[in-house]
């Protein structure tokens, strides 16, 4: 799994339909698809819920790095067919693919349409402390940044002979401090770094903090978070009612 | 330089992100041993990514890199490093080890040197470098000019043939700038290659006989640094300004001052200006 | 009145055992206008600059004896948060300083924090802008930006807390000549269109030299010297200081040696000329 697949999460500015969504209707979002997700063992309905993904990637202009994601689980995927076709069935391994494609999916498509200045904002108004919702949407500005200085280190590493490979499990874990070690410390540095700079702002001030941009939930966000609720109603009913289902809902392959 | 071939020859290289940013665009570069170069330009104009193309951290989308007439594609990084070393911007890019000892001993860990010969170099690198003192302390403890030190150092007990080095001089002040070159000029006796990327102008203009001027991905200058830097366009558009010594020959000349259009460097400048002056008071003398 | 005063101040970090300021009686003034401080690495400039707003003692927890005054406020007595509006600091590294999502909020967070109104931030927001010239910018993201452009808006963040004095720790470290000109250059705008006090940590003397009109000398953590640029410059302690001194500097100071020249040594080409101007 190379760090590609990371990504796929990255928030990425776009106007569409989802990037325009209150953060928390996209919350509930990823909340709604991941129960949904855990109600069902069989495929036909895993597999709905997962096609149902496919429009809101669409019109959230998040397609290609949707994509990304699910071929970043490939690895994944593989390795548990193997193992659960070993174990149970088949179709068990396909309905457990399909259910962590619907779950990555759902929070993929969080992170790449919530900008972290948003996200910090509706944690702050989920009554979460200023400080702890910040400190959220520091470290997601971060990430990038700490990703590019990972990769200075290892550049920096390899051409002084440093090999990535190693043979071995303890050697490859030997292998790791010269990687870790300087990452960490660039990262504390950085980090006092951020802090000072934080503090020269009065950061921290005892003064009640206004806040020059607010979220605000308007009709187009309860308009789709009434369309959540009634997906989820609906596959609940179905999981209820499974056994009133018609046959195909239980089809699986002979194996 | 005489007739002799390059010992790095880059043929149309091109490089490209995975995301589609062009890096690179048709770089032709010929590199000869013992050569101190330059490249300079603006910040994202490829210069790094041309000089990671050359212990492998980067293969090129696009065309050729020999070094010592070998095809390098299809060399290690691990194999390339022996004979390029790259000094990078940030020491704490790659301190880790125990102690400062031990920093040097990693180095020098790819050649499976014997425990006597390990020692040995190390010995020998802490001694150049005037790190003794600091054998047993921790490489995080050092100041910033120190650790710079230990960062060539860990480059420089490998003995590679060519050496590069990116932004040397950044914070350093007058003292350590002047370790450096005399780091450099050692090295240029025993016939090593060396690349400077800076930003450094005066730095350039006074100890680097040939710059390349970056911009854009491409080479849009490749000669000797006294022309390089003199040309307004090229300064222009690698975000440079023109050496002070050159600034004031030019404003000697706005001011009617005869013969200074081919004074360069500073000691061209003071020689004018003491030979000027002591004519002056000279003929002032007579009156 | 002093906006900087140092009364006989040291401190050292904790674990170290050498001090890193060393009986420090500094006073900058309102008019003291653009001040350059200097000194080989390892002198003391950063940890001095950090004493100004506070975050030394209070945020580099260390040892310290003596007192620091903004304002006629001694600096262990109230807040860095309160410290902010009167002393302004922009560091070496924008990458560090920008947190925001977008330049707009960048300069708004510092007003946030203060609870300023949103109106009267967005009014702020205007003017800071307008200053450091990042109005086609205001939404963009960090990391969209130059080297340059990042610098102008960790600069207009913190101008818009409206500080007495704005202070900068290397700021040209990361930029290319240019850039590093024009950067400068609009600190020497603001510092007479605002008419507030610039104090420059810097390496990079030949930049500076022409724009500055007060100089601090540091050594081993102690201020060797403070004075006017001229008489700084022609002075003993600048000599024998292992700094990157300008090719002008150097040329006339030759001059001097070889007794072909008496007057005072030029800080920029403009006065170097004015020098000769005699001799034609």
């Amino acid at each position: 799994m190379s760090l590609e697949f990371l990504n796929a999460f990255k928030f990425m500015k776009k106007d569409s339909f989802l990037h325009n969504l209150d953060p928390r209707a996209k919350l509930f979002l990823a909340i709604v698809y991941t129960i949904t997700a855990l109600l069902f063992n069989q495929i036909i309905p895993l597999f709905l819920i997962f096609l149902s993904l496919i429009p809101l990637v669409i019109i959230g202009k998040i397609f290609r790095q949707w994509v990304k994601s699910i071929r970043g689980l490939s690895f994944l995927v593989i390795f548990m067919i193997v193992l659960n076709t070993l174990f149970i069935s088949l179709s068990f391994a396909i309905a457990m693919i399909l259910r962590i494609f619907i779950m990555v999916s759902a929070f993929s498509i969080f992170f790449l349409t919530v900008d972290p200045n948003s996200l910090a904002l509706s944690l702050i108004s989920m009554k979460l402390p200023y400080e702890f919702a910040f400190s959220f949407s520091l470290a997601f500005r971060f990430v990038p940044t700490i990703a590019k200085e990972a990769q200075n280190i290892i550049d920096a590493q390899q051409s002084r002979g440093y090999e990535m490979q190693a043979k071995g499990i303890i050697n490859q874990i030997k292998n790791l401090f010269p990687l870790l070690i300087p990452l960490i410390i660039c990262s504390i540095k950085r980090a006092f770094n951020v802090a000072e700079a934080l503090e020269s702002r009065a950061f921290g001030s005892k003064k009640e903090r206004s806040y020059y941009y607010t979220i605000k939930y308007t009709i187009k966000d309860w308009i789709f978070t009434f369309y959540l609720v009634l997906f989820l109603t609906a596959f609940i009913i179905i999981k209820i009612q499974f056994n009133i289902m018609p046959e195909f809902f239980l089809w699986g392959l002979p194996v | 330089m005489s007739a002799e071939l390059p010992l790095i020859m880059i043929k149309d290289v091109n490089y490209s992100y995975p995301n589609g940013t062009i890096a690179l665009k048709d770089i032709n570069l010929n590199l000869y041993r013992g050569e101190l170069i330059g490249i300079m330009g603006k910040n994202g104009a490829g210069k790094t990514t041309l000089i990671r193309t050359l212990n492998g951290l980067i293969r090129p989308t696009q065309g050729e890199i020999y070094v010592n007439n070998k095809n390098i594609n299809t060399a290690t990084i691990a194999t390339l490093s022996k004979k390029v070393g790259i000094i990078f911007q940030n020491a704490s890019h790659q301190l880790f080890a125990n102690t400062v000892e031990d920093e040097i001993k990693f180095s020098l860990k790819s050649f499976n040197l014997s425990k006597e010969e390990s020692q040995m170099r190390t010995n020998q690198i802490l001694h150049q470098f005037n790190l003794e003192k600091y054998r047993e302390r921790s490489p995080l403890n050092l100041s910033g000019g120190e650790s710079k030190k230990l960062a060539i150092a860990s480059i420089f007990c490998r003995d590679p043939d060519i050496l590069i080095f990116d932004e040397p001089t950044l914070g350093q002040d007058a003292r350590e700038i002047e370790f450096f070159i005399r780091l450099i000029e050692k090295e240029r006796e025993n016939d090593k290659t060396i690349i400077i990327i800076t930003h450094n102008i005066e730095f350039a203009f006074e100890f680097i006989p040939r710059t390349i001027l970056m911009a854009d991905g491409k080479i849009i200058a490749d000669g000797p640094t006294q022309k390089v830097l003199n040309c307004e366009e090229l300064i222009e558009k690698s975000s440079l300004i023109l050496p002070q010594s050159r600034q004031f020959s030019l404003a000697l000349q706005a001011l009617g001052f005869q013969n200074t259009d081919t004074l360069f460097s500073k000691a061209e400048v003071t020689k004018y200006l003491m030979q000027f002056i002591k004519n002056s008071s000279g003929s002032a003398q007579k009156r | 009145m002093d906006l900087i005063r140092f009364e006989k101040f040291f401190y050292r970090y904790k674990g170290n055992e050498e001090y890193a300021l060393n009986d420090i009686n500094l006073r900058i003034e309102k008019d003291d206008n653009f001040v350059l401080l200097c000194g080989e690495t390892g002198s003391g400039k950063t940890t001095l600059i950090r004493c100004m707003n506070g975050l030394i003692p209070q945020f580099y927890s260390g040892f310290y004896k003596g007192k620091v005054f903004i304002n006629e406020v001694n600096t262990v007595e109230t807040s860095i948060a309160n410290l902010s509006t009167e002393v302004g600091i922009v560091f070496q590294n924008p990458e560090n300083q920008l947190i925001a999502m977008n330049v707009e909020h960048e300069i708004a967070f510092g007003l946030e924090n203060l609870g300023v109104p949103p109106k009267k931030i967005a009014q702020k927001i205007e003017e800071s802008a307008s200053l450091t010239e990042i109005e086609h910018l205001l939404d963009k993201a960090p990391f969209e930006l130059s080297g340059g452009e990042q610098q102008r808006v960790a600069i207009a963040s913190i101008l818009v807390l409206e500080p007495k004095i704005l202070i900068l720790d290397e700021p040209t470290a990361l930029l290319d000549p240019q850039m590093a000109r024009k950067i400068i250059t609009l600190l020497k705008e603001i510092q007479l269109e605002r008419k507030i006090t610039i104090l420059i940590s810097e390496h990079r003397l030949d930049l500076l030299l022409p724009f500055a009109d007060h100089m601090i000398l540091m050594k081993n953590g102690k201020v060797l010297e403070q004075n006017s640029l001229e008489k700084a410059i022609n002075g003993e302690n600048f000599q024998k200081l292992n700094l990157n001194k300008p090719v002008i500097y150097s040329i006339f100071m030759k001059l001097r040696e070889e007794n072909l020249f008496e007057g005072r040594i030029p800080s920029s080409i403009p006065d170097a000329i004015n020098s000769l101007k005699r001799y034609k």
